[in-house]
């Protein structure tokens, strides 16, 4: 298979074109839908640094657990100082809550890189559909 | 066998072909998910300490693991997705080569067909 060639879009006619917008569109979709997940499980991970910060100085404070949706019992917490997280293909890890927020952080970071090269490629396929807007 | 019939065995061919094809790339995608998967978490376990306790979920329940165990069951797990990738982009290759020659074959068979076709219009 060659690779990629340089086409000069007044070369083709009009079925090709319509051809090379509808696949433009289709790449641009989904592009936009994986940002969309990238920028959820990011926004997943802030909250979750979130409920580490407000589990700090708990301890021995009453809280109630869910058993079902509509079912809690009281308890107390008795480790405020770490919690347990999934690191991945059904491992989890007790950390410190601090050591909990660093991971999440270097996450979060992780995904952002990820987002900002996604960022670039649907710019420039948004480009691609309509020179002139640019 | 006809031309006709021998063309119609090789598209059948081709297609069973490009089937084959789509099934194996989809098994080394997949394999490539769990390879990150499994590098993410052994990156984790190296950075671990003894007071990081390690837990593992089996259906509902988190079972506490040993460290050591932990890490050798990922290392384990890594080494073996390595070698089905390994024997996956084989098999990827090995189809590629069997494609290329059933094309081969299919435009052999099809100029054959219509030579025969223009002949008989025209003996």
């Amino acid at each position: 298979m060659s690779g990629p060639q340089q086409v000069n879009l007044t070369d083709l006619d009009l079925a090709q074109l319509a051809d090379v917008r509808k696949q433009l569109d289709e790449e641009l979709t989904h592009l936009t839908s994986s940002f969309q997940q990238l920028k959820a499980v990011q926004a997943k991970f802030r909250n979750c640094i979130e409920c580490v910060r407000e589990l700090k100085g708990g301890q021995s404070k009453p809280v109630l657990v869910p058993l079902t949706n509509s079912l809690y019992v009281p308890g107390k917490i008795t480790d405020a100082e770490s919690v347990i997280v999934d690191v991945g293909t059904g491992y989890y890890v007790k950390k410190t809550l601090p050591q909990a927020t660093a991971h999440y952080n270097a996450k979060i970071t992780y995904l952002n890189t990820n987002i900002s090269a996604l960022e670039e490629a649907i710019a420039k396929k948004q480009e691609n559909m309509d020179p002139s807007s640019t | 066998m006809s031309l006709q019939t021998k063309l119609q065995n090789v598209t059948q061919e081709f297609q069973k072909l490009q089937a084959d094809m789509a099934k194996a790339v989809e098994a080394r995608e997949r394999l490539g998910t769990q390879l990150s998967e499994n590098e993410l978490v052994k990156t984790e376990f190296e950075k671990l300490e003894p007071l990081n306790d390690v837990y593992k979920l089996i259906g509902p329940v988190l079972v506490k693991q040993d460290q050591a165990e932990a890490k050798t069951n990922v290392n384990t797990r890594l080494d073996f997705i390595k070698g089905e990738i390994k024997r996956v982009e084989a098999q990827i290759k090995d189809i590629e080569t069997k494609s290329e020659l059933k094309k081969a074959e299919y435009i052999a068979a099809q100029t054959a067909f219509e030579q025969q076709q223009s002949q008989q219009v025209s003996p």
